[in-house]
C-alpha cells in the first residue's frame, strides 16, 4: 500500500517538474539534441548529481532499495540507439509523452499510442529477435563502484563533481546565432 | 566568424528561461526518495504490462507462456500508479502555468498537424521498442540508473544521445529551414 502512495506522489511531482522544465515539449527536446538549448540536459544532469549523492549518503545510514539493471552491452546500446532515433523524431520519451498528454497535447497522445504498438510488436518478436541481442557481452548488474572497487558514496560524489563541472562549463543556450546555422 | 550575408539582427527574442537548477535539484530529491522508500523510478515497463493485460482476454495461454510478460508481471503495480501520477502532474501543472507551445515547430520546418502526429507516433513506437530492448528508458536507465551508478545507465545514455544528436541534425538539415533562433515568440 505504501509503495502505491509513494509511487503516486513521486509520479505527480515528476510530472509537474517535467512540465515546468519544458521536457514535455518536443521542440525543446529537438533544440537540446541540435545542441541549441541545453536547459533540459542541465535539468537531467542536476537531477542525477543531486540524486546520486543523496541516495548514496542515505545508504550509509539506512537501507535503500537499489535495483541495478543488468549491463548486456549489445542490447542496451542497440536499444539506446533505437530510442535515440525515436527521441529525436517524436521529441518524447516514455514518461514525457504521458506528461504531455496530461497537459493536453494532441501529439503526445499519438506518442503514447505509438508506444503501445511498439510494446505489442516488441512482445511479438521477443523470442526470435530480442533474446539473441540480450545474450552477448552480458556483464550483469555492475556499477561504476563495483568496477572500480571503490565505495559507492565516493564514486557518487566524484560523479556529482564531474557533472557539476559540465553543468557550469556548458553554455545553456548557444550564443546569438547571427553567423547563420552551423552546417 | 560573423561573416554572413544576413543583416546583423539584434539578440534573438529570448524564450522564457527555464529554472533548470532548482527543478533538477527537486527531481533529484524525488528520485532519491523513491529509491529510499520504494524502488527506482521507471516508466517504460508499464507499456508492455498494459499490452499484456489487453492480450490476456484474447489469448490467456499466450500471455501465460510468454517469458517477458510473465517476468514483468501484472499491470496492477505501483509503477502503473506512477504513470497515472505523471498524467495528473502534467494536467495540474499545465493548469497552474499555462503555456502555449503546441504550435512550435519541432524540426525547424513546420510539420503540420498530420506530420507531427505521424512523427510522434513513430517516435513513440521506437522509444518503447528501444527502451524495452535495453531494459529501461530515460527514467529507469538514465536517471535512476546513473543515480545508482549502474554501468547500463551510462551505456544507454551514450546510445540515446549519440543516435539522437545525429538524427536531430539530419532532420534539421532535411527540412532546411531558417534557424529557429530567429523566430520571435
Amino acid at each position: 500500500m505504501s509503495a502505491y502512495l509513494v509511487a503516486l506522489v513521486a509520479g505527480v511531482a515528476m510530472g509537474a517538474l517535467i512540465y515546468a522544465a519544458r521536457a514535455s515539449e518536443p521542440a525543446q527536446i529537438a533544440r537540446m539534441l541540435r545542441l541549441e538549448d541545453l536547459s533540459v540536459l542541465k535539468f537531467m544532469l542536476t537531477t542525477i548529481a543531486v540524486g546520486t549523492v543523496l541516495v548514496y549518503a542515505l545508504s550509509l545510514a539506512t537501507p535503500v532499495h537499489f535495483a541495478i539493471k543488468p549491463a548486456y552491452l549489445v542490447g542496451v546500446l542497440v536499444g539506446g540507439g533505437i530510442f535515440g532515433v525515436g527521441f529525436a523524431l517524436g521529441g518524447y520519451c516514455p514518461g514525457t509523452c504521458v506528461v504531455g498528454a496530461g497537459a493536453g497535447r494532441r501529439d503526445a497522445l499519438f506518442a503514447v499510442l505509438g508506444g503501445l504498438v511498439g510494446a505489442l510488436v516488441f512482445t511479438l518478436v521477443y523470442r526470435p529477435l530480442v533474446v539473441p541481442l540480450m545474450r552477448p557481452l552480458q556483464l550483469g548488474k555492475v556499477t561504476l563502484a563495483s568496477l572500480l572497487h571503490a565505495p559507492g558514496w565516493l564514486v557518487a560524489f566524484a560523479l556529482a563533481v564531474v557533472l557539476g563541472a559540465a553543468i557550469v562549463g556548458l553554455p545553456t543556450v548557444r550564443g546569438a546565432r547571427r553567423g547563420g546555422s552551423p552546417t | 566568424m560573423d561573416a554572413s550575408t544576413e543583416s546583423p539582427t539584434p539578440a534573438p527574442a529570448p524564450r522564457p528561461t527555464v529554472a533548470w537548477a532548482p527543478l533538477g535539484a527537486l527531481f533529484g530529491v524525488v528520485c532519491a526518495a523513491a529509491i529510499w522508500l520504494w524502488a527506482p523510478i521507471g516508466v517504460s515497463t508499464t507499456y508492455p504490462r498494459l499490452v499484456g493485460a489487453l492480450l490476456r482476454p484474447l489469448s490467456a495461454g499466450y500471455v501465460a507462456g510468454h517469458p517477458m510478460l510473465v517476468q514483468i508481471g501484472s499491470v496492477v503495480s505501483p509503477e502503473s500508479v506512477l504513470v497515472v501520477g505523471l498524467l495528473l502532474g502534467g494536467l495540474v501543472a499545465s493548469r497552474l502555468w499555462p503555456r502555449r507551445a503546441d504550435a512550435e515547430p519541432v524540426h525547424r520546418a513546420a510539420e503540420g498537424p498530420t506530420r507531427r502526429a505521424l512523427h510522434a507516433f513513430v517516435g513513440g513506437f521506437l522509444i518503447i521498442f528501444g527502451a524495452r530492448l535495453a531494459g529501461g528508458c530515460t527514467s529507469g536507465h538514465i536517471l535512476s540508473g546513473i543515480i545508482q551508478l549502474s554501468l547500463s545507465g551510462f551505456v544507454f545514455a551514450f546510445g540515446v544521445f549519440g543516435a539522437g544528436i545525429i538524427t536531430a541534425r539530419l532532420l534539421a538539415r532535411r527540412s532546411g529551414a531558417r534557424p529557429l533562433e530567429q523566430e520571435r515568440s
